[in-house]
């Protein structure tokens, strides 16, 4: 029992209630309406041992957010039971927002009006940390996010990338064990996601702290996270290391070859086979695709064969992008894995 | 204490806020004050037609007012959540709120509090004494205290009032046209109940209990001997009105359900 | 114009959607306008009248008033400042209508519903409880019928300059909160304008705030009578279409400022 975060049969339903269309039906909605249960996350189960950086991911409206607010003890869950760090979230709230960060990237934690260090002492308050553990604990957060020359300006006069690397800055004044981080690299520019990446290794290797983020930017999770939780429909689809998702889904390698001439199928698959490769054409008749499982043998032979018996121009060996796999689950459904 | 300090705190970044905005403030506190005259005219103007209302005198009505200036004032300072819903609940901002490890309902007191407003205790007390001195009123040594006590039995009535109000938008995030209604409402507290019939004398008293909020308790510093019972109740009548209130937010908090999916 | 009227029936169908709103409006307007009955019985006391006005026709005069106020009665300044301090009007500036137009008739949208389902029924209730007096005369009603239209009017322009102040001062909330504590006030909603002593009343005579309230509630009440009437019709329609040059004059000035600012 020494996971940091235990989830079991955590689901949370929604009621709503359907309008009826157009004027008469509005009237009726005053006296009776429709309502509908909307499963929002169903009977999910997790667990993730301290250190851990995971990768949540999902399309929109899979049930991450609110997942991520029933875990900090934002949203009350209708059934299941969460533990983390030993305490239910949102029996003992106040208690326990003290062990964790949360960043949301679409919201922000910092006071607009003021400048980013009264945001920041006002929360050293909120949060109770002592002088020694502030001074010490933040010179190594405001060195390593850069932000010690944002700290007296206001809030509101700052990029959005300046604002991220402050909001984590905030998230971290109490030196939490466990972090939740929700989009928090939206809408930022490569050099910002980059800094903001390094920034949470260094937290993971220095202090061993957990982080669990939810994004739809899945360089971030190739960068951060060793694991991934894939959630659709409010269901866990996949829950595993990433590079065993690439494997299992990864569907092998593309060869893309370059011809000097145009090329049909059938003068390809004479060369080569049926067995091993499917053809696939390119942007025009000389180049052309081979899909191939991901094994060095069968990729050699399949570029010794074309090779052997016609000209190329150029060849390039591609991986299937994790962007990809993920649509490929998704519109696929599970096959296997 | 931890909760004083951080209160501290607050106030001292709100000050630093209000000073950057000192128009702003100019502006509230005579919007304050001419909030506060209309409902003196209204008294003055009735009271050029009358001169009693039900053996009431101008300066009577006129002491209640003042009187209910400083609770209603304590209540404005504190308890500025008419916004709450649209604040907190459609933008979400109660999510914010909730990942920090203080009473999600003191934080929103303490990210909405006015104290500009806190300048109506001062009118109050004026008009008080300019409607008091008309009516050779004494002060004991005992009424500074027991003013003190019916002041914050009055704001916590309000509180307590206008917080249930709040959390009726953590079961359904609809707008509500309630609270200025309310508002409104809470006006009546400021005359004589006896005036009214008896459902409303009985709404204003244990319903809506605005009228712990001026008549009563003012009643006992006019030496309105029949109505001391309803004086000393003020107090109790607000921490039972404003315990209620926390009991609902407690259970409407978990009831919240976040802004979007 | 089709895209008008389909703004008014959004707006009726937001305010359908509220239901928890629309009955907990209809009690607390009712307790509301009692206080107030018992209030003003207490303030006549043994007098048979107070200026001309009945005990009847006050209590009468201060139920139609507040309902009227249901009708005319709008945030849409609250929603411009809003809107400007979010930079949305930009976008809607690029839509292809007139803002303020738009803003007017989600008013009226607003307004309409309340009338209907608000007021008609909250004085179906009142008038079960307390002696109102509601007149037998037709042109009674008719007169009143127009006079609100024109109360909704003013009272929209007025509040659409208060809300366009916003692009001048950024913080407009004192000037709207005041802008409602005197239309309260000086329209006559909680105290007809004749109880007021006669300087005051002489005074207002300049400005368009008794032409909300004070009117169509005299109509209502029949305080006003005959020629009375048609004069105060008359003056209403005046200032309706006074109102609109300083509206048009804040107005060019505000998108001058908002090319300055880049909204």
């Amino acid at each position: 029992m020494n996971s940091m975060i235990h989830v079991e049969d955590l689901t949370k339903e929604f009621k709503s209630y359907s309008s009826r269309s157009g004027l008469k039906g509005a009237f009726r909605d005053l006296l009776t309406r429709n309502y509908k249960i909307h499963r929002a996350v169903d009977s999910i189960s997790l667990d993730v041992k301290p250190g851990e950086m995971i990768g949540y991911i999902g399309e929109n409206g899979a049930g991450k957010s609110t997942t991520i607010k029933m875990l900090t003890g934002i949203l009350t869950p209708t059934s299941g039971d969460v533990l983390i760090n030993g305490m239910n979230p949102h029996k003992e709230r106040e208690k326990f927002v003290k062990t964790i960060g949360v960043v949301f990237g679409q919201r922000s934690q910092l006071w607009w009006d003021i400048a980013v260090q009264e945001s920041f002492r006002l929360l050293k308050k909120v949060y109770n940390v002592s002088d020694e553990d502030y001074n010490s604990h933040m010179a190594m957060v405001i060195e390593a996010l850069d932000i010690a020359p944002l700290l007296d300006k206001p809030v509101r006069k700052l990029s959005l990338g300046q604002r991220m690397r402050c909001e984590l800055a905030a998230a971290l004044i109490h030196n939490p064990p466990l972090l939740f981080l929700d989009e928090p690299t939206i809408g930022l520019d490569v050099l910002v996601k980059l800094k903001i990446r390094e920034f949470l290794k260094e937290l993971n290797k220095q202090y061993n702290t957990t982080v669990m983020l939810t994004t739809h930017d899945l360089s971030d999770i190739e960068a951060l996270c060793e694991r991934v939780v894939m959630l659709d429909e409010g269901k866990i689809i996949y829950d595993g290391s990433l590079s065993q998702l690439k494997t299992s889904w990864g569907e092998g390698k593309q060869i893309q070859f370059h011809f000097k001439t145009p090329k049909t199928r059938d003068e390809l698959i004479r060369s080569t086979g049926q067995q091993l490769v499917v053809w696939e054409p390119g942007e025009n008749e000389n180049t052309w695709t081979a899909n191939v499982t991901n094994d060095e043998d069968i990729i050699s032979q399949v570029i010794g064969e074309v090779v052997a018996n016609h000209q190329i121009l150029d060849l390039k060996i591609l991986e299937t992008s994790t962007e990809e796999i993920i649509r490929n689950i998704y519109e696929e459904g599970i096959i296997h894995g | 204490m931890n909760h004083l300090s951080i209160f501290v705190q607050y106030v001292g970044q709100y000050i630093k806020t209000r000073l950057t905005y000192r128009s702003d403030m100019v502006v509230e506190i005579m919007s304050d004050l001419l909030f506060q005259a209309v409902n003196l005219i209204f008294i003055l103007v009735v009271f050029g037609h009358t001169n009693l209302l039900s053996g009431w005198s101008k300066d009577e009505i006129i002491f209640i007012y003042g009187f209910f200036l400083v609770p209603f004032a304590l209540f404005s300072t504190f308890f500025n959540i008419w916004d709450f819903n649209e604040r907190y609940i459609v933008k979400g901002e109660l999510d914010r709120i909730l990942t920090r490890p203080i009473h999600s309902l003191f934080q929103v007191i303490l990210e909405r509090m006015e104290l500009e407003s806190m300048f109506g205790v001062v009118t109050g007390l004026a008009v008080m004494f300019y409607a008091g001195s008309n009516l050779g009123l004494t002060i004991s040594w005992y009424d500074p205290l027991l003013f003190i006590l019916f002041v914050l039995g009055g704001a916590l009535v309000y509180a307590g009032i206008f917080i249930s109000l709040a959390t009726i938008s953590f079961w359904s995030d609809s707008r509500t046209d309630i609270m200025p209604m309310m508002y409104n409402i809470g006006n009546f507290g400021r005359y004589p109940v006896d005036i009214y019939n008896q459902i409303i004398r009985y709404v204003l008293t244990w319903i809506l209990p605005f009228a712990f909020v001026g008549v009563y308790p003012a009643a006992f510093f006019l030496d309105k001997t029949e109505w001391y019972g309803y004086a000393y109740l003020t107090p109790v009548m607000g921490i039972f009105f404003f315990s209620l209130s926390i009991f609902l937010w407690n259970i409407g908090v978990t009831k919240y359900r976040g802004a979007g999916s | 114009m089709g895209k008008y009227i389909e703004m008014i029936r959004i707006r009726f169908l937001m305010m359908l959607a509220y239901r928890t709103n629309y009955y907990s409006g209809i009690i607390i307007y009712s307790i509301n306008i009692a206080a107030y009955y018992f209030l003003w019985s207490a303030i006549y006391g043994a007098k048979e009248d107070i200026q001309g006005l009945s005990v009847i026709q006050m209590t009468t005069y201060i139920a139609v008033a507040w309902m009227a106020r249901a009708f005319y009665f709008n945030n849409i300044d609250r929603e411009i400042a809003l809107e400007i301090k979010e930079g949305k009007v930009a976008v809607e500036l690029i839509r292809p209508y007139h803002y303020l137009n738009m803003k007017t008739m989600a008013a009226l949208g607003e307004g309409i519903f309340r009338l209907f389902f608000f007021s008609v029924p909250g004085m179906f209730l009142v008038s079960l409880v307390f002696p109102l007096q509601f007149s037998a005369n037709p042109a009674t009603w008719g007169f009143f019928g127009i006079s609100i239209l024109f109360s909704f009017v003013i009272n929209t322009q007025i509040n659409l300059m208060t809300g366009i102040f916003t692009f001048f001062i950024f913080n407009n909330d004192g000037l709207m909160r005041a802008k409602r504590v005197v239309i309260d006030l000086f329209s006559g909603l909680i105290l007809p304008i004749s109880f007021y002593p006669g300087w005051a009343q002489s005074g207002m005579e300049w400005f368009p705030f008794m032409y909300i309230s004070y009117v169509p509630s005299m109509i209502f009440s029949e305080g006003f009578v005959g020629q009375q009437v048609w004069n105060a019709l008359m003056m209403q329609g005046l200032w309706c279409l006074l109102l609109l040059v300083p509206i048009q004059v804040l107005w060019v000035l505000a998108k001058k400022q908002m090319v300055i600012q880049g909204g």
